[in-house]
């Protein structure tokens, strides 16, 4: 983390402040300014490969691209560091009168262009860090009388210490505008995968909170949502979900939804258009300022990947821009191959593949107009293909709640999946991915309807080609279905020369029927003839046609015989060798899809799909889920990430796995499906086995490496989830919401009720967690090594969990903030999630608690009442 | 308003009734039969004939009851009236344009009445000259063209299609349509696609369209280069091909309901079958033959669709809720052509539509789903000749898609479940099956289903061979593909063993009258062949270890029909005669049947003697089947799995010229009618403009 201070003269300050238009030139420098040895270069040369990638040859354009590169994130910067100036500038102001006190050893600060002028007394700076947030407040209160304090805030905050856990924190906890003015600025400077993790807090807190930390977001939110479609669309449903407890009245007026609006209304364009209109002015101040070695903080704050990744997009863009201007100039369809050479590589791939294509011109004549529209004339569908993309999706999770039967419910959702695909490609991507891509078709034959009792959540598959940026990358050209057969529609025209006896010997021979399969794609045959009994291979001789010809013939050859045993015992074998599936339950249609392994799933849509040749071809999987509120669920999924970073920070082998949310609106949204498992009650509804018992079938005998591996998985991942259980209070654990993957993890799933919600109240699930005997069996039984080691894994873990348990309760508690969950119903829920983490206990007395919980979850009644309540009322085993 | 329009349409009537009055237009008619050229009194006769309303009776009457020699008087006129006509389709006047559509036809129609034993060439002659025929039709072809592809009236469209199928079918036989040579020229194949591919012209003219191309791809076909069948092959344009999937969906959907309408009217309950019974007593069926209005035009469609354009099989598994044409003609379909993916947002007509039909009980369906329906109504009455027909191109079609890799792929996905309720022939010796028990099953279950239907049910006197050679060639090409691939495929094999077996005892039972029509052995020799594909490859596609073993139960149990056979096969084999070489091929097929029969025959016999049993229940049978497996050799076949792909030429040429024969019949027939009603619909046109 760059930690600079830079010193700048209260008259340069002033300068800074005089003459705006000044500042955005100064601001250049700061781009090139090499805040810090390590990062300063860094940042240049990183820009660099970037442009040079997408314009591997042309030289004269890579000029042209590379000035565009600085000008780019140097407005950007500039606009940005200009609000923020004045803004902070304001502040300081006021601030002032107090401040005055800097003496010979103050240096002064500079904070996105603008300097906090504290004191750094020599105090003691354990205090701050050692201080939790209740001190903390003291010190704001205390501040105005005593600057050395926030002096040292500010030494805390430009400490490599200070991360952006503790910047949300501060921005929470800080009643000061200076400091919150300050941290606003310093969220610049953090990676943007960083402050993505606290999205949902930032926007509670500008949300529900004073105008001043409102104040201090914005201008963040604001740049983000200028930069990224995605970014835009998560705040703008982010924003929309969690001011949805307002009240009616205030919410229309509130400033969420004003953001929201704001965001929606697609104002926030990158600004690109100012860009090229300032490109003609190089700034000719920048120089001069670099030599002095004066730098805007923000940059010099900036950890070098930033910077790397901002310049990136923006040269993307420009060079988008650029390609797609010349495309109007000219005919589409004669400028493909220009544009190979100056689009990026996998544009360039893309199109090739669409030339190869039958229908590739018309195609790219389509493609080409859209990039059109997107770039240069209309910027306001940025947002559109995307959310309307979701809005059908969620569409069809209604009208599926409408329909009684999961079959009903399953065909429907492939036929309407059939249509979308018509839509596809498009400029559309699956937010819950880890990378950009465009989606380019939905297996839609694959969606399957999930267990909800009155909801419709389903699970789709989708396929995506992966790109450098969705939002600028070209959207693949769409390969219509049948494309591995078009190369033989005209085989069956008429055919005048060949006879019907040619004809049907050239149809029925053996070798022929590669010159069938030729259409098919190169696995197919591959494939195809793999399969191809051994026998048929002996037995064909080519000399036969058909087998009352080859039996006449045959006469005088020697006849081959097998033995019925034979094919009995190879289809009892071959049966037998598949790997366990489930059986086709209408009433429960995920269970076979989940089942299969997704390596398989993958090999096998990829196999079928008419895109599945393409190098970045991926597979993705998505729940959609309508209906239901998400908050909850990502409020969990935000604790889990927290605990299983500490986890592995403190290296503490507990497994549990977070699955992504993307909450769309206070009653929609998408889920990331864990693959490669299902759930113990599909487990032991299929199987009719113990878990125990399972776990031999899947895995093999006691001793294997394999069911030894597995057992570990087990008991890792129960002891993680068993804490997750017993911090978070997650309840409604019945079989249906506990999953067990192929290597035997288990992953809990649906935290509809966690903290102080449980369903209906009934007083079930009394119990720290959920352990029940079958699960202590698969764990070898209560005397087990594996046992102990299960309730060692929970001590260790809870102590690393404590250790850390501000960036838990942090969490949960800005969410809070407004919020009418259920899960936060009640005034105690932050306190008994505290409480939770015993802090006052020794690690011998936690030792002896783990035991206590252990036993009493062992021996609770009322988990296995619960089972079987649930059985009795949802027939979940 | 409509109140007086009506009555001035009354009066108007009743006064052209009367004797003495001539329509102008008529006037105008009989100057054009008259030698003088028409426009030497009045110069501007033909803009007048065509803002006249047109007599297509009398004109046409008029063309029917010229004899050789005044045609060659009037031909000049008739020349010039054709020219004038095709001049008048550019107008901008769309009344002009709506006449001199009409004209047209009446033209075509009239010389062809008349002519129906002139050749071609002075049919063309006379309508247009020899000279400027090529140069009239370019244009005639270019203004319809134009009209179809532009966005003027939808009725005008229509007109304009009217036209083009009352061209296409004014000769019985359309090879011999010469002025068709000029279609194939100035091709209108794109205009065509381009009303199938709009969501509101398909609607509209959608059936027509997919007739006319039906009808235009079957212009001599056989004999020379087809235009229209070289450009259907490699359309592949997915909203296209889904349009024309659509409309053929359509026309199936509405037929099947029609039909279940009528079933359910006459299952009113007992009392009214048995009114019905005694109705139909005296009446000969004559609403039962209404339903036996198939629609040999659209199938005929389908079958060139599936048949020429191998895109096309991936419309027939495009799923969408079935929809109800009544309430919603003009059904919602998936993207319409003219919005550019992504640009527009992706759920503009689909995703948001409120249309989109919500009703619970619909069942989501499919064209192949539709068509195995229609099928199934079809094949249950193949004693017409019409039902015959369509119940054999049914077959074809099938045939088709079994021989398609693609469609065999999602005939056997095991993600695409769906409940086919085809229907079942009421028989005596069985009840009619309930028709929701269907279970929800991969689709090629249902073309199985289909295909055992048609066994069992028509094995009577008027033995329909050709349909029963198709239907085991059906069968095989699907349990070809299975072992290709290794489906595994949960069906109830056992039912479909004892239908084929059952159809061996027919054979055998009524040989001496069938041998008098047909090749028997050719069927018996397929029959076994399948049995031969199960013995042999069964490892490879049968779902579990146990149905290998009721295979063989089940020919252990009907051992007598195999032995028959097999006494009847080599009888005929030694016997010289017309029949000696099928009947040893079926000899030959018969050997691991036979080995399997004797190996296990005194197996049981032993078992049964051993444990003092009398009759062996199931369970004991398949016990000794599977303790004595080790002991039977087989003998390997070859080609079991090879099968002669479809090819239309030469062998269903024959065919397929009497339908496209009957087929143009028929639409002449309802195209005329509907020209006629076209009137009113031009009566509605002429008040708006």
């Amino acid at each position: 983390m760059g930690d600079t201070e830079l010193e700048l003269s209260p008259a340069r300050l002033e300068e800074l402040q005089k003459s705006p238009s000044t500042s955005s030139t100064s601001s250049t420098s700061s781009l090139s300014l090499p805040s810090s040895p390590s990062s300063g270069p860094r940042a240049l040369t990183s820009s660099s490969p970037s442009t040079s990638e997408g314009l591997p040859t042309s030289s004269p354009t890579l000029d042209v691209i590379s000035e565009g590169v600085g000008e780019l994130s140097l407005v950007i910067d500039t606009e940005v560091a200009k609000k923020a100036c004045q803004e902070v500038l304001q502040k300081v102001k006021f601030l002032k009168p107090d401040g005055e006190v800097s003496s010979a050893t103050s240096e002064p600060v500079l904070v996105n262009g603008t300097a906090h002028p504290e004191s750094t007394n020599g105090g003691k700076p354990p205090k701050i860090t050692t201080e939790e947030a209740e001190p903390v407040k003291s010190v704001r209160r205390r501040q105005k009388n005593n600057s050395s304090k926030q002096s040292w805030l500010l030494r805390l905050f430009e400490s490599k210490l200070f991360d952006i856990s503790m910047a949300i924190s501060y921005l929470y906890n800080s009643k000061e505008p200076g400091v919150q003015a300050y941290i606003g600025n310093r969220l610049f400077s953090f990676r943007n995968e960083e402050v993505d993790f606290y999205l949902p807090q930032l926007l509670n807190m500008y949300i529900h909170m004073d105008e001043d930390v409102g104040d201090a977001i914005k201008p963040y939110v604001v740049h983000r949502c200028r930069q990224s479609i995605n970014f835009s669309l998560q705040c703008a449903w982010l924003l929309g979900a969690y001011s949805s407890d307002m009240h009616i009245s205030t919410q229309r007026y509130s400033r969420g939804t004003k953001l929201r609006k704001l965001i929606l209304s697609d104002e926030l364009k990158p600004s690109s258009q100012r860009i090229r209109r300032e490109v003609p002015q190089p700034p000719p101040s920048c120089p001069p300022l670099l030599h002095h070695g004066q730098g805007m903080s923000e940059h010099s704050l900036s950890p070098s990947k930033r910077t790397h990744q901002r310049s990136k997009s923006d040269a993307t863009v420009s060079i988008s821009l650029s390609s797609n201007l010349k495309r109007t100039a000219s005919n589409p369809k004669v400028e493909t191959s220009q544009d190979e050479d100056l689009s990026s590589s996998s544009d360039s791939l893309e199109l090739e593949a669409g030339t190869t294509n039958c229908a590739g011109n018309q195609y790219i004549n389509k493609n080409c107009d859209k990039l059109v529209s997107y770039h240069c004339k209309s910027v306001p569908v940025r947002l559109t293909p995307q959310r309307e993309f979701i809005k059908s999706l969620m569409g069809i999770g209604k009208r599926l709640a409408t329909l009684p039967t999961k079959e009903q419910k399953t065909q429907r959702l492939i036929s309407e999946l059939s249509l979308l695909n018509h839509k596809l490609p498009a400029r559309v991507w699956l937010p819950t991915a880890a990378f950009d891509h465009h989606v380019v078709r939905v297996p839609h034959t694959q969606a399957v309807v999930l267990n909800s009792k009155d909801k419709a959540p389903y699970l789709i598959y989708v396929e995506v080609l992966e790109c450098e940026n969705f939002e600028t990358s070209s959207v693949p050209v769409r390969i219509p279905e049948t494309r591995i057969r078009s190369t033989r529609s005209v085989e069956n025209l008429p055919d005048c020369g060949i006879t019907p006896d040619q004809r049907a010997s050239s149809f029925s021979t053996v070798p022929n029927y590669d010159n069938d399969d030729e259409a098919w794609s190169v696995d197919d045959i591959g494939e195809l003839q793999v399969e191809l009994p051994e026998i048929h291979t002996n037995s064909c001789d080519n000399i036969s046609q058909f087998s009352v010809d080859s039996i006449t013939s045959q006469e005088s050859k020697e006849p081959i015989f097998i033995a019925a045993g034979d094919i009995r015992r190879r289809l009892s074998e071959q049966l037998a060798h598949t790997p366990t599936t489930f059986r086709k339950d209408p009433e429960d249609p995920s269970a076979v899809a989940l089942k299969e392994p997704w390596e398989e799933k993958v090999r096998r849509i990829r196999e079928g799909s008419p895109y599945g040749h393409l190098p970045n071809w991926r597979l993705l999987s998505v729940i959609v889920k309508c209906g239901d509120d998400l908050r909850q669920e990502l409020l969990a999924y935000q604790v889990l990430k927290q605990l299983q970073i500490i986890w592995e920070q403190e290296r503490v082998p507990l497994w549990i796995k977070p699955y992504k949310i993307l909450v769309i609106s206070s009653d929609s949204g998408m889920i990331e499906p864990v693959v490669n498992a299902v759930s113990i009650h599909q487990v032991k509804k299929q199987s009719q086995l113990l878990l125990l018992d399972y776990f031999r079938q899947e895995h093999g005998n006691y001793t294997t490496e394999e069911f030894l591996t597995a057992q570990r998985n087990f008991v890792q991942s129960c002891a993680g989830y068993c804490l997750i259980c017993y911090l978070l209070q997650v309840k409604d654990r019945h079989n249906g919401n506990i999953l067990l993957d192929s290597e035997g993890h288990i992953i809990h799933i649906d935290f509809g009720f966690i903290l102080s919600s449980s369903p209906r109240n009934l007083g079930f699930e009394t119990s720290a967690f959920k352990l029940t005997s079958e699960f202590v069996d698969v764990m070898g039984g209560l005397d087990g090594d594996m046992f102990n080691y299960y309730k060692m894994l929970m001590l260790q873990g809870l102590i690393a969990a404590r250790k850390h348990m501000e960036k838990v309760i942090q969490i949960v508690e800005i969410m809070q903030q407004g919020s009418q969950l259920p899960c936060f119903h009640g005034s105690s829920t932050i306190r008994n999630l505290k409480e939770r983490f015993h802090m006052n206990l020794t690690e011998e007395q936690l030792q002896v608690l783990v035991e206590q919980m252990v036993d009493a979850s062992m021996r609770s009644i009322t988990t296995k009442l619960y089972d079987g309540f649930q059985y009795l009322t949802n027939g979940i085993m | 308003m409509a109140q007086t329009e009506k009555k001035t349409g009354l009066l108007r009537r009743t006064s052209s009734s009367k004797k003495p009055l001539k329509e102008k237009v008529v006037l105008m008619y009989e100057e054009i039969f008259a030698k003088e050229d028409p426009t030497k009194n009045n110069p501007r006769f033909w803009d007048e004939l065509f803002l006249m309303k047109v007599n297509l009776e009398y004109l046409e009457g008029k063309l029917e009851s010229l004899d050789g020699d005044e045609v060659m008087r009037v031909k000049d006129n008739i020349n010039s009236l054709f020219h004038h006509c095709v001049q008048a389709l550019s107008e901008e006047h769309q009344i002009k344009v709506v006449n001199a559509l009409q004209t047209l036809c009446a033209l075509f129609r009239g010389v062809h009445q008349k002519n129906k034993s002139a050749t071609g060439f002075d049919i063309i002659n006379m309508l247009m000259g020899f000279d400027k025929a090529e140069l009239r039709m370019k244009e005639l072809m270019e203004s319809l063209d134009s009209l179809l592809c532009g966005d003027g009236s939808e009725s005008l469209k229509s007109l304009c299609l009217k036209l083009l199928l009352c061209l296409v079918t004014v000769t019985d036989n359309i090879s011999q349509n010469t002025i068709l040579e000029y279609v194939m020229i100035n091709s209108i194949f794109e205009a065509i696609l381009q009303i199938l591919s709009d969501v509101s012209s398909r609607s509209q003219h959608g059936y027509d369209s997919v007739v006319l191309l039906a009808l235009l791809v079957n212009y001599r076909k056989y004999e020379s280069v087809n235009p229209y069948i070289v450009k259907l092959s490699i359309v592949d344009d997915e909203p296209t091909l889904d349009g024309m999937g659509m409309v053929i969906h359509h026309a199936l959907t509405d037929y099947n309901r029609q039909y279940k309408d009528k079933e359910e009217e006459n299952q009113g309950g007992f009392f009214s079958t048995l009114t019905s019974m005694v109705g139909s007593m005296f009446i000969a069926d004559a609403d039962e033959k209404l339903s036996v209005q198939t629609n040999e035009a659209i199938l005929l469609a389908l079958y060139e669709a599936v048949h020429l354009n191998r895109n096309f099989i991936t419309v027939l598994a495009q799923s969408h809720p079935e929809i109800d044409m009544s309430a919603t003609p003009a059904a919602p379909v998936p993207a319409s052509p003219t919005t550019p993916l992504g640009t527009t947002p992706p759920s503009l007509d689909m995703m948001n539509n409120p249309e989109l039909p919500l009703d619970p009980n619909l069942q989501t369906s499919n064209l192949l789903i539709t068509f195995l329906k229609y099928s199934s109504i079809i094949m249950q009455d193949t004693k017409d000749e019409h039902r015959l027909n369509s119940a054999r191109l049914c077959l074809i079609i099938l045939t088709c898609i079994a021989e398609d890799q693609y469609a065999d792929a999602f005939l056997h996905d095991d993600n695409m479940n769906f409940r086919v309720n085809l229907h079942r022939m009421p028989m005596r010796h069985r009840k009619k099956a309930a028709d929701k028990n269907v279970p929800s099953r991969p689709l090629v279950c249902a073309v199985l289903d289909l295909m055992v239907e048609f066994i069992v049910t028509h094995m009577m006197k008027e033995f329909p061979m050709d349909l029963y050679v198709r239907c085991i060639q059906i069968i095989h090409k699907l349990i070809c593909y299975q072992k290709k691939c290794r489906v595994r495929l949960h069906y109830t094999w056992r039912d479909f063993w004892s239908a084929l077996i059952n159809l061996l005892k027919f054979l055998l039972s009524n040989e001496t009258i069938l041998l008098a029509k047909h090749n028997i052995f050719q069927l018996a020799l397929q029959v076994v062949n399948l049995f031969n594909m199960f013995i042999t490859y069964g490892d490879t596609f049968l779902p579990t270890p146990s149905s290998y073993d009721e295979l063989y139960y089940e020919i252990i149990r009907m051992h007598q029909v195999f032995d028959n056979l097999y006494c009847m096969v080599l009888r005929v084999s030694t016997n010289a005669g017309q029949w000696k070489e099928p009947a040893s091929k079926v000899t030959h097929a018969l050997v691991n049947v036979r080995a399997i029969i004797n190996h296990f025959n005194p197996k049981i016999e032993s078992y049964a003697a051993v444990n003092h049993i009398s009759q062996l229940s199931e369970d004991q049978v398949l016990e000794v089947v599977r303790s004595n497996y080790d002991t039977l050799t087989l003998k390997l076949q070859d080609g079991l799995d090879q099968f002669e792909r479809y090819s239309e030429q030469p062998r269903e040429a024959g065919f397929f010229k009497e339908l496209v024969r009957s087929i143009s019949l028929n639409v002449r027939k309802n195209v005329s009618l509907s020209t006629m009603s076209q009137d009113l619909l031009l009566k509605e046109f002429s008040s708006i403009s």
